[in-house]
């Protein structure tokens, strides 16, 4: 089934790249993060990964520049993906006009449990979940600014539970958020300090 | 002469061929298949005889035993004792033999294996209005049991497929002697063995509903209600599309069952057929809204999460025709806000106040009364709101939030 990583692109290509293989062609999706700042998104914000990391590169159209992805088992086990600077009136994800179920735009005047919503209809389109359940929301500062976090698990066609946190916040009318999600056994609790590290870390590009 | 006059180009023999092999294989619509021509083919207790049969038999019960064990199944004994009680009654012969397991995917659909068991999806259960109307369904998948669908199916495929490959490398063999290209022919060939595979699938699938309405007319539930799932299918689909500005599909050669439009025609021929005069039908709403209970907001939720404005409109109005309360009120709400288009925020609000004064109004519904007033600048109103949702859900997963808000 489609694992639930915001590039919804690189996430149908998976099974593609994975019989190209790197030994062949030496061609692969990921690309390597190191362990130092590195901006993210659109550029607008940085995050320092307390190991290296993998992160999808961004090679076709379908992408939404505002949105990466990264993962450090590979995406249907593990994700943190990044919301950066995503606009009001803008989609998480590119979708066709006329595709009957559609994951509903970000609006700048939206309430953490709207965003929250927003992000449990994309896993429901996109991600392929039966099943959603949110677990918390609670204002967090991120970013300087009063945010929140949002904790939820859901499962998905593949019969996999898969557990995650979303820490963000609007600044400036635009969205930014840190999205965790992994298998809910084992890999949830294994990477988690990974990425309470890397929301720790984050911070706005002065420009 | 003119040698190359008589050459045919690759292009037009292909497109040529291939509507000649699709006009074949539809040519005219084909006939409704009788009610009263469906008579079992199976018994009680039936085990297969032919080594084919039995082959697939063990296959299945391997796919049983992963999809009995599957967390995406719903074990609720009420929901899966209802359903089993149902097929009991609707299944014909084999009645006591079929198993049948209710799957969490909010989608229209339900399956037989070849085995006697079947998985119905949540998001039937979310558009059955009644249990005459579930009866049908679950009676036409009984019905390809019954009539050995799956077992005729695999043989046909593999009749033609063989027929194929034989022919393909007589096609390989010969050409090639005589020097001649016949991939094209080959390539036509397949398309109409393909097309006929599905044009014999859809004569099964009119089959199953010709056996399914008789089984429910059997069973004394309303024969009629089995075109109205049809109906309200295709009001659906229209709705859906509508909204998005395109057509709803109407079918094509492809298509493993009949399109609902003639499923609905013919299957209101059958229901006068089946129906006998003066014989009491009954479609037992009540019980089964009865059944449903609670789980009901599950199914909305699953629905109106998709985000299809459209078609979950229309599915809230239908089951609004039964009288509206707070829960379709709220989610007719949450239809709104989801689809956010301008205005949807205005009518969003209007629905969640609207909800809230039933009795039944789930505590979201305050929730979300609560944040659209806030946005409207009512904040006495939104902390009342909120402060309500607190009481009926002290432990909500959003209290936190909440409860911030209220301070």
């Amino acid at each position: 089934m489609i694992k639930p990583a915001l590039l919804a692109a690189a996430a149908l290509a998976l099974p593609a790249c994975s019989t190209l293989g790197s030994g062949e062609s030496g061609y692969s999706a990921f690309a390597p993060v190191r362990v130092h700042r590195v901006s993210v998104g659109d550029g607008s914000l940085i995050v320092t990964p307390p190991r290296p990391y993998n992160r999808f590169r961004s090679i076709s159209w379908e992408d939404i520049r505002e949105v990466e992805d990264w993962t450090l088992n590979g995406p249907y086990l593990d994700g943190i993906s990044f919301v950066t600077g995503l606009k009001s009136d803008r989609y998480l994800i590119r979708q066709r006009r006329t595709a009957s179920q559609q994951v509903p735009k970000f609006r700048a005047n939206m309430t953490p449990p709207e965003i929250a919503e927003m992000l449990e209809s994309f896993f429901r389109v996109r991600g392929g979940a039966v099943d959603f359940r949110t677990l918390g929301i609670q204002p967090r500062a991120f970013l300087g600014q009063p945010g929140f976090q949002f904790d939820y698990e859901h499962l998905d066609g593949d019969e996999l539970w898969r557990k995650g946190r979303v820490v963000g916040a609007i600044v400036n009318g635009r969205l930014y958020l840190v999205l965790f999600d992994a298998a809910r056994s084992h890999y949830y609790n294994a990477v988690l300090p990974d990425f309470e590290a890397i929301v720790a870390s984050a911070e706005l590009r002065r420009s | 002469m003119c040698g190359r006059c008589l050459e045919i180009s690759r292009r037009s023999l292909l497109v040529g061929g291939g509507v000649a092999a699709a006009a074949l294989s539809t040519g005219v619509a084909q006939a409704r298949v009788l009610p009263r021509d469906m008579v079992p083919l199976v018994g009680p207790g039936y085990r297969p005889t032919e080594k084919d049969e039995k082959g697939i038999w063990q296959l299945m019960d391997r796919a049983e035993e992963e999809i009995s064990g599957s967390n995406l199944l719903i074990e609720d004994p009420k929901l899966t004792g209802y359903l089993r009680d149902l097929i009991g009654t609707v299944g014909g012969p084999a009645a006591k033999d079929f198993r049948i397991y209710l799957a969490h995917v909010p989608d229209f659909n339900a399956m037989m294996f070849p085995t006697g068991f079947a998985v119905v999806f949540s998001g039937l259960l979310l558009r059955m209005r009644n249990e005459a109307q579930l009866a049908g369904v679950i009676a036409h998948e009984a019905g390809h049991f019954l009539r050995r669908h799956q077992i005729r199916s695999w043989r046909d495929q593999k009749r033609k497929t063989d027929i194929l490959a034989f022919a393909s490398m007589l096609a390989g063999v010969g050409g090639a002697a005589g020097g001649v290209y016949l991939g094209d022919y080959v390539q036509l060939a397949q398309l109409g063995t393909l097309l006929t595979l599905f044009s014999y699938s859809r004569a099964m699938e009119a089959e199953a509903d010709a056996m399914g309405i008789k089984l429910i007319a059997e069973a004394g539930y309303d024969p009629r209600q089995m075109p109205t799932v049809w109906q309200q299918l295709i009001g659906e689909e229209a709705a859906s599309a509508r909204y998005r500005r395109k057509r709803r599909q109407k079918g094509s050669l492809f298509d493993t069952h009949p399109s609902p439009d003639s499923r609905l025609a013919d299957l209101r021929l059958s229901a006068a057929e089946v129906t006998v005069p003066g014989k009491l039908y009954n479609d037992y709403r009540a019980r089964y809204l009865g059944v449903l209970g609670p789980f009901r907001q599950t199914l909305l939720e699953d629905q109106v999460k998709l985000n299809d404005p459209g078609a979950s409109q229309y599915l809230i109005n239908t089951l609004a025709q039964d009288g509206w309360n707070g829960l379709l009120r709220f989610y007719e709400g949450e239809i709104w806000r989801l689809r956010n288009r301008p205005g949807d925020e205005e009518r969003a609000a209007q629905s969640y106040a609207a909800a809230v004064l039933y009795a039944d109004a789930p505590a979201d519904a305050y929730r979300w009364h609560g944040i659209q007033l806030l946005k409207a600048g009512r904040t006495g109103e939104a902390k009342a709101a909120f402060a309500r949702y607190l009481t009926m859900k002290p432990n909500a997963p959003d209290a936190a939030w909440v409860r911030q808000m209220v301070s």
